[in-house]
């Protein structure tokens, strides 16, 4: 049954891509669109039969090249089982979509046929998604990582006639070889160290790795923080996290369907992905780890404050999806990977949803994406008015504080906060606080978004606003699917992802800790509280720790280190820390009726008056220009000197000398010294012969 | 003990007697009227002893006391030499025909040559070496001259005599001195007197003298001068012919006396085949680019060609005979098919050969410009053609044998030659209109050209397990 | 024999043989003088296998003599038959007029 998830899209996309002229254009279209349904059924049913035991399913064998043996297998777990529900889930539904949103596109002209094109790119992605999320092995994985860049790269530079959109595809492609360079040192250096890029192998060596040194650049490195930092770099590329975010913004030159599915529920997310499913390494890494927090944070403290001045509605959700990755591998990274993988589950639901319902905005708006030209249509357009109010409800996270009952957003993003705090370590308070005020600003832009689009005055064309309309069925369906996952996803598998410790060590098949649990769990009820404010670990844990040793690394999906205790910290923190995220998502509500429908004209003031500050957020920190001044420039001058002055005047200077001045000289020569007369000819051989003769005695073995 | 000897030399007799019967039959009968007829039979019959080497032959065998040696090294080139010469012959008939000298002699020249030439790569002696090469020679001078009333192609035959004698001279003496110093004229008493590896002074001498007679007859500059000259007088068939069989046979023989008779002394006499090979290479890719007249151009495109036959030749291994042989058969494969092409050239029914004709010609004869166009990628050494794997063996064997710079030299001589390859491509495909030229085609010439094209093409597969036979044959000349 | 070394026989050959060649490269006016010194680098590879063949004792080297003998008769036979078609067509026999075809 995998292997018929796995290789339904790529089937489709064949047929599709490939066929559509034998079969025509609807058909081909219908095709891909009904196998990805296959796939996603399938894919219910294999999630919600699975009982925790991995599974390894052979396809063929690979690669073999000396002690490189690679199988290209199905590797099938709880996080493969979760990661196939997002992504066949959201595609299908994407699929479905774009039936509605990429008829009559305005960029390509009459009779040209681009759809089924547009079809087969979105079902290779997906299949390089699974092939990426199912595998076995580091070099599987890195084949479905490649693939989900090249599918990236063809899709957001699907209208491929706006430079602009080109450009995006060729920033987005370069900033990920950045990070896939990190990426692939690190299955160098594991294939180096360990022998072997199987998963199994790699886990079990893992504990190694962490008492091995590795010389790397200029000094010595813990092995297993090296490489595990190595690997995060290329997670942070692919997952747009600080310093390598630029190309996501840029990505919304995509159609929005491929925003919706690549950019925001399945390719970026695999970074989180690779994470947790390299989480034996992870526990191992500390220092890694740490760094992994603090940069999370600070994405998604980033992300947030540019996400609050964007007037693209499409970018808005941009850094909206880039702050909420962050939060992930805040998770990730203080050891909650499951949290990381339940926030991963419930925003790839929302976050797809607000994005095909700003596709659906869009597609009533006639292709204009200033949020600035909106305003009052909920009116017009009721459906997706709804739709987009269950996201935002979704996101900014909505729900009954203290209770396990609120939309899906509500439960993984409090759970992520409280987890930080229940870290109890330095990164753990720095993450607490910026993700904390992070969630002031989600609010805020979050309901900015709807307070500018669906209420207030009617701006912009006003020929545009009378013809604004509700989308065709196709386009409300997705949407009608996705706000079920964005409400209930939370609260359906809560226990699963972030309840008791035993319950989730059940739901990913990991080694039973259940003692320990038990143990913890009689003491705390009333006392955890207070202990777990005072930042102190339970004496019991540490004792536990020793029993729990025992567990092996690569067993069940994800792994826990003996001595990480914050799932179980993180449900006995303070009752202001889970608070806290409900307050701020009402200071952000707040914020935004204010300044959107009580007094509209404070936003304009305010920017005038702050107007460093605002400027400062509304060229996102000036990331893009200090690239350009210190990547860009000098990389663009200095490949300008070499193809001028290098490749210009000296190579192709000296290629043509010889060419066009050296090469004819001599052949004149020779044409001269052919001169027609026998005497000539005679003579030239007998130099041969006294040349050669003389040659030999000199130079030859003569005694 | 005689009759094994003749029996041993039988395809030789058999064309000899036949040459000087047809001879008879000729002079007795209608002379030039019996043209056609002796052509076809001549042709017929070459081809049949082609074949017949080809399958019967097997092991070594000497004969006339070491004088002849028939190994599976000679018949590897009397096979390409009696198949391409009586390609050539049936290629020729419809030239010859129309500009008046379809004579009945040049059949019979063209079988003595032959025979001349099947003495040449089987020969054991140095007395051997020299009838063989006289018999060739002799022969290709008078049909250098076959066009009698033709000022040019006297010429030829005069220019090519004269330089031929004196190579010969040159040769010659080079066999008095290699007589002198090793006291015998067998090839394998001379490696016998050397085989602890040292050259008196007078043997080596004789070795540099009869390599440079060889290498005239290769056309391996700086002993080249005759080959545009002739090439150009030269009535188109007997250019094809000069650029193919004589061109094997005597890098055969030259192969032959540089390992049967010298072959412990190999470090000598590749410094040499070296230099020679790396003059020739160049200077006949950089002559070439001013040539207009493709004849003139082909003599070039042939001295190049033998500059990378005697690379293998140079490396001094067998697997540079090995390379050198598989060089061989694709390139009389290649000029075959060429000079087909090159038959059939005219303006106004008169014969032309200048390249400006070829300008816009892929507009009037598609597919004949397709084969030329192939056949050209090969002779430049295009990958995938052919023609790439023939340089790609010698270039291996040069390397192998630590001769890299040669490698070197070679790659940048195919570079700048294959300028005017592709140059003539260029005016085919996208030449100016200009006075264009007609090819009408018979049959025979036009499956030349077509084969020959469709070998540089399909060869790619498996090269039509020369790949083998020559190494085959290389092994019985080296060990 | 007498007192003759075989280097005197070699050196009259190797002196004949020089001449002969400078006779094809330095004469310009006659092709006839050509043919001639043909001949003479024949004639002097002659005496070299004869003077060899005496001293060493072995009759191959005169054998070789006779074949040399024949095939420079065949040749100058040729020779001037290739010639004579020249005349004929050119009206001359001066070696600087056989210059048509060059370059």
């Amino acid at each position: 049954m995998p292997s018929i998830i796995l290789f339904a899209p790529l089937v489709g996309a064949l047929i599709c891509g490939f066929g559509w002229r034998i079969i025509g254009e609807k058909a081909a279209m219908w095709v891909a669109t009904g196998l990805l349904f296959l796939a996603a059924l399938l894919s219910w049913i294999v999630f919600l039969g699975f009982d925790g035991q991995t599974q390894q399913i052979q396809i063929f064998r690979f690669i073999e090249s000396g002690t490189l043996s690679t199988d290209w297998a199905i590797r099938l777990d709880r996080l493969t089982a979760i990661m196939l529900i997002v992504v066949t889930t959201v595609s299908s539904l994407v699929h479905l979509y774009s039936f509605g949103y990429m008829d009559h596109d305005p960029q390509w002209r009459e009779g040209e046929t681009y759809k089924p094109r547009f079809f087969a790119y979105l079902s290779f992605f997906t299949f390089a998604m699974l092939a990426l999320v199912t595998s076995d092995n580091l070099v599987q994985m890195f084949f479905g990582w490649e693939g989900v860049g090249v599918a990236s790269y063809l899709l957001i530079g699907f209208y491929y006639r706006k430079p602009s959109a080109n450009a995006a595809a060729i920033k987005a492609f370069i900033v990920n070889r950045v990070g896939d360079f990190g990426f692939a040192l690190g299955i160098f250096g594991l294939f180096f160290l360990v022998d072997s890029i199987s998963f199994d192998e790699v886990f079990r060596a893992a504990p190694k790795l962490a008492e091995t040194n590795l010389t790397f650049l200029w000094t010595e490195w813990n092995a297993a923080n090296l490489l595990a930092f190595l690997l995060f770099v290329g997670a942070m590329g692919k997952s747009a996290q600080l310093f390598l975010h630029t190309w996501l913004p840029d990505a919304m030159e995509g159609p929005t369907p491929v925003s919706a599915l690549i950019h925001a529920a399945t390719m970026v997310t695999a970074g989180v992905f690779l994470v947790a499913r390299m989480s034996p390494l992870y526990e191992f890494a500390p220092e890694a780890k740490t760094f992994i927090v603090y940069l999370g944070a600070a994405t998604a403290f980033f992300a947030a404050s540019v996400g609050l001045v964007q007037n693209d509605i499409k970018r808005v959700i941009a850094y909206s999806t880039c702050s909420q990755l962050g939060y992930m591998f805040v998770a990730a990274g203080v050891g909650v990977y499951s949290v990381a993988m339940f926030h991963l589950l419930t925003h790839a639901f929302f976050k797809a949803m607000l994005f095909l319902g700003a596709g659906s905005v869009i597609h009533a708006m006639h292709h204009e994406q200033d949020m600035r030209n909106y305003g009052n249509l909920r009116k017009k357009i009721p459906y997706t008015f709804w739709a987009m109010m269950i996201g935002t409800l979704a996101i900014t996270g909505v729900g009954i504080p203290l209770t396990a009952i609120g939309f899906s957003g509500f439960l993984s993003k409090d759970a992520i906060i409280e987890s930080a705090y229940g870290a109890a370590t330095p990164a753990g308070n720095f993450a607490f606080w910026l993700l904390v005020s992070a969630a002031v600003m989600t609010a805020f832009y979050s309901w900015r978004l709807m307070f500018m689009t669906f209420y207030g005055t009617e701006r912009g064309d006003k020929h545009t606003h009378e013809h604004a309309h509700e989308s065709p069925r196709t386009m409300l369906v997705p949407l009608g699917v996705l706000a079920i996952g964005a409400i209930f996803s939370g609260m359906v598998w809560y226990n699963d992802f972030f309840g008791k410790t035993s319950a989730v060590e059940t739901f990913f098949g990991m080694e039973q800790t259940a003692k320990a649990e038990s143990s913890h769990a009689s003491l705390s009820l009333i006392g955890a509280a207070n202990a777990a404010e005072n930042g102190k670990e339970e004496p019991s844990s540490s004792h536990d720790g020793e029993k729990k040793a025992a567990a092996e690394p690569g067993k069940g999906a994800i792994y826990r280190h003996p001595d990480n205790t914050v799932l179980d910290d993180a449900h006995y923190v303070p009752k202001w820390v889970k608070v806290s995220p409900f307050i701020a998502m009402l200071l952000g509500f707040l914020g935004a009726w204010v300044m959107y429908i009580r007094r509209p004209d404070w936003p304009a003031k305010l920017a005038e008056n702050q107007r460093p500050l605002y400027l400062f957020l509304l060229n996102k920190w000036y990331f893009d220009e200090i690239y350009d001044a210190v990547f860009v420039r000098p990389a663009k001058s200095l490949g300008s000197f070499l193809w001028k002055r290098g490749d210009g005047s000296v190579i192709d200077g000296a290629l043509n000398g010889v060419a066009m001045g050296i090469v004819p000289f001599f052949t004149r020569l020779a044409g001269r010294a052919q001169s027609g007369y026998l005497f000539t000819y005679a003579f030239w051989m007998v130099l041969g012969i006294v040349f050669l003769v003389s040659w030999m005695t000199i130079r030859g073995g003569a005694i | 003990m005689i009759s094994a000897d003749l029996n041993i030399v039988l395809p030789e007799l058999i064309l000899a007697v036949y040459a000087m019967g047809a001879l008879m039959f000729a002079v007795y009968t209608g002379k030039d009227a019996t043209a056609p007829l002796i052509l076809g039979s001549t042709a017929a019959l070459m081809a049949a002893l082609g074949v017949w080497i080809a399958i019967s032959g097997s092991g070594a065998a000497t004969a006339f006391g070491g004088a002849f040696i028939d190994d599976g090294f000679s018949r590897f080139a009397k096979v390409i030499i009696l198949l391409s010469a009586a390609a050539i012959l049936l290629m020729s008939q419809s030239y010859m025909e129309r500009i008046g000298i379809l004579k009945f002699e040049y059949p019979i020249l063209i079988a003595l040559a032959t025979v001349g030439m099947m003495m040449m790569v089987s020969a054991g002696d140095l007395m051997a070496l020299y009838m063989g090469l006289e018999l060739q020679s002799l022969s290709l001078y008078v049909i250098a001259a076959l066009h009698r009333d033709d000022q040019r192609s006297t010429e030829a035959g005069l220019k090519y005599f004269v330089l031929g004698a004196l190579s010969s001279g040159l040769l010659l003496y080079g066999a008095s001195l290699t007589y002198g110093y090793a006291g015998t004229t067998l090839f394998s008493g001379i490696l016998e007197t050397i085989s602890d590896g040292k050259m008196p002074i007078g043997l080596l001498l004789g070795l540099v003298f009869l390599f440079a007679g060889l290498a005239f007859k290769v056309s391996a500059a700086p002993f080249h001068m005759w080959t545009p000259d002739v090439y150009e007088g030269s009535p188109t068939p007997v250019t094809a012919f000069f650029a193919t069989a004589p061109k094997v046979a005597a890098m055969a023989l030259f192969a032959r006396v540089a390992h049967d008779a010298f072959g412990t002394v190999t470090a000598d006499w590749t410094q040499i085949i070296a230099l020679l090979s790396v003059v020739s290479m160049f200077l006949g890719a950089i002559a070439a680019i001013g040539q207009r007249d493709i004849k003139r151009l082909m003599a070039y495109s042939s001295i190049a060609h033998m500059g990378f036959a005697l690379m293998g030749l140079a490396a001094g291994t067998m697997f540079g005979i090995q390379a050198m042989l598989i060089y061989l058969a694709i390139y009389v494969v290649m000029n075959i098919g060429t000079f087909a092409f090159i038959l059939s050239m005219e303006r106004d029914g008169q014969p032309v050969t200048d390249i400006d004709g070829l300008h816009q010609y892929s507009k009037a004869e598609p597919l004949k410009a397709l084969a030329l166009l192939v056949l050209m990628f090969s002779l430049a050494g295009v990958p995938p053609m052919v023609g790439f794997f023939g340089k790609f063996y010698v270039l291996q064997a040069a390397v192998d044998a630590d001769l890299a710079w040669l490698a070197v030299a070679g790659v940048i001589a195919s570079v700048i030659g294959a300028f005017y390859y592709l140059r003539i491509v260029y005016f085919m495909y996208f030449g100016e209109e200009r006075d264009a030229i007609q090819t009408p085609m018979n049959a025979y010439n036009w499956a030349a050209l077509v084969g020959a094209a469709v070998i540089m093409v399909a060869g790619v597969v498996n090269l039509f397990g020369v790949e083998a036979l020559a190494a085959a044959a290389a092994e019985t000349l080296v060990n | 024999m007498n007192g003759l070394e075989l280097e005197n026989f070699l050196i009259v050959a190797a002196a004949l043989f020089v001449i002969g060649i400078f006779g094809i490269f330095v004469n310009r006016k006659n092709v006839i003088i050509i043919l001639m010194s043909i001949e003479l680098m024949l004639l002097a590879v002659n005496i070299n296998l004869v003077a060899f063949s005496s001293f060493l004792g072995d009759l191959v080297g005169q054998v070789f003599t006779l074949f040399v003998l024949t095939v420079a008769a065949a040749e100058a036979a040729i020779g001037l038959a290739i010639l004579v078609c020249f005349f004929r067509n050119r009206g001359t026999i001066a070696v600087e007029d056989v210059n048509v075809m060059k370059g």
